[in-house]
């Protein structure tokens, strides 16, 4: 395999195997796919809904969830590898045909990426920006004694401070939330988590 | 990235380096409501218009607090932060001074209750990526989280500053974030029933 677009990682093993059974797909089949898969590119928290059509997907198909599972995260390592990078449909092409996906597909699937490129391009914008490994978190809550503002008397803050990790260089960042924004933050998390399980 | 226009900072004669110093202390300290008249006082010490002076001072007032929240203590990082057509002696003083200052003025920080910056937004979603932890590499889902965070709107006056920061979870670390903030969570259950 030559080099990829998407990644500077070697791919995993499974990679192949699964493009080998995307090919067994129909044309028709291959496209019902590539619309759930892109109506959750596009819609990336969308997760639940996501799943529900997959399930659907199988069902209508008659293929097994969990097989049908481990093909999409094959083929999403594509996407994410490439709106990190800001790929062209025609190196996303080119990535899927040296993983193994026939031409047919891999032109349909890239004519696709062309056509969402405009929501892609603006998720895309946020990914560019470099990306850090969560190293630590610390943080406290405390209560506001008095200030200048009348409102904030009396009222909980959280401070949050997270140690981040970009390449070998650490960095503490500080922020603070309201109470509200605390809770909003923990119930976005446990979307997170969910999410993250029902890929596994 | 803060963005600091070069022409802020092209004083006409070569202040001394006292009066720079003094004018990095100010502006750190300074409460917004005072950048104003600070403004108008530098004009004189550093030879600058008033016009160049209502830039500059605000200007570095960011810059300083910026430093000193996120923590930046190496030369590089504070070298970084300017423009690459800034004027280099310029700079590098600056970045002396500073460096001079941070621990101080981390003190101060702390001490004087300037608010933190604040969380403004966040968004997230699920990525797959090849795990680089297991021989066979499988592909699994991480969570990328995009935090805006602004810097105290009392510090920026009418153009708050506000940075992206993009961190990438493993299930792991959202795991073990969540059992950090439940155990908030129980915490604040716990003190509103009191």
């Amino acid at each position: 395999m030559g080099l990829l677009n998407f990644t500077r990682d070697p791919v995993p093993e499974a990679v192949s195997g699964d493009m080998h059974n995307l090919n067994q797909l129909s044309a028709q089949q291959f496209s019902d796919l590539t619309e759930v898969l892109f109506r959750f590119l596009t819609e990336p928290k969308e997760v639940e809904r996501f799943l529900a059509q997959l399930s659907d997907f199988a069902t209508m198909n008659k293929i097994s969830l969990g097989p049908l599972k481990n093909i999409v995260k094959s083929i999403l390592l594509v996407p994410s590898g490439a709106l990190k990078r800001n790929l062209s449909p025609e190196q996303v092409r080119a990535d899927f045909i040296a993983l193994g996906l026939s031409e047919e597909k891999a032109s349909y699937f890239a004519e696709q990426w062309k056509v969402n490129s405009p929501t892609l391009t603006r998720l895309a914008v946020g990914q560019t920006l470099m990306i850090n490994q969560l190293v630590d978190m610390e943080w406290k809550f405390g209560v506001t004694a008095g200030s200048s503002e009348l409102e904030k008397v009396g009222s909980i803050f959280f401070q949050l401070k997270l140690v981040v990790k970009k390449g070998s260089q650490t960095e503490n960042v500080y922020m603070e939330l309201t109470l509200p924004q605390f809770y909003s933050f923990l119930h976005e998390m446990e979307r997170v988590k969910t999410s993250l399980e029902s890929f596994s | 990235r803060l963005s600091m226009s070069p022409s802020r900072f092209a004083p006409r004669q070569a202040p001394s380096k006292d009066a720079v110093r003094q004018l990095c202390q100010e502006c750190f300290s300074s409460p917004p409501a005072s950048l104003g008249p600070l403004a108008v006082r530098t004009c004189s010490s550093l030879a600058v218009s008033p016009a160049e002076a209502e830039q500059l001072v605000p200007a570095l007032h960011s810059l300083t607090r910026h430093i000193v929240y996120r923590g930046l203590v190496r030369a590089e990082d504070i070298l970084a932060l300017f423009p690459e057509t800034f004027h280099q002696n310029l700079k590098n003083l600056l970045t002396k001074i500073i460096l001079e200052n941070i621990s101080a003025w981390k003190n101060e920080a702390q001490e004087s209750q300037i608010s933190l910056p604040r969380l403004v937004d966040m968004d997230w979603r699920v990525d797959i990526q090849t795990s680089s932890e297991s021989i066979s590499r499988m592909a699994v889902p991480t969570c990328l989280l995009q935090l805006k965070i602004q810097e105290d709107v009392a510090l920026c006056g009418n153009s708050p500053v506000v940075s992206a920061l993009t961190v990438e979870l493993s299930k792991e670390t959202l795991d073990t974030m969540l059992e950090g903030l439940g155990r908030i969570r129980d915490q604040l259950s716990a003190v509103a029933n009191k």
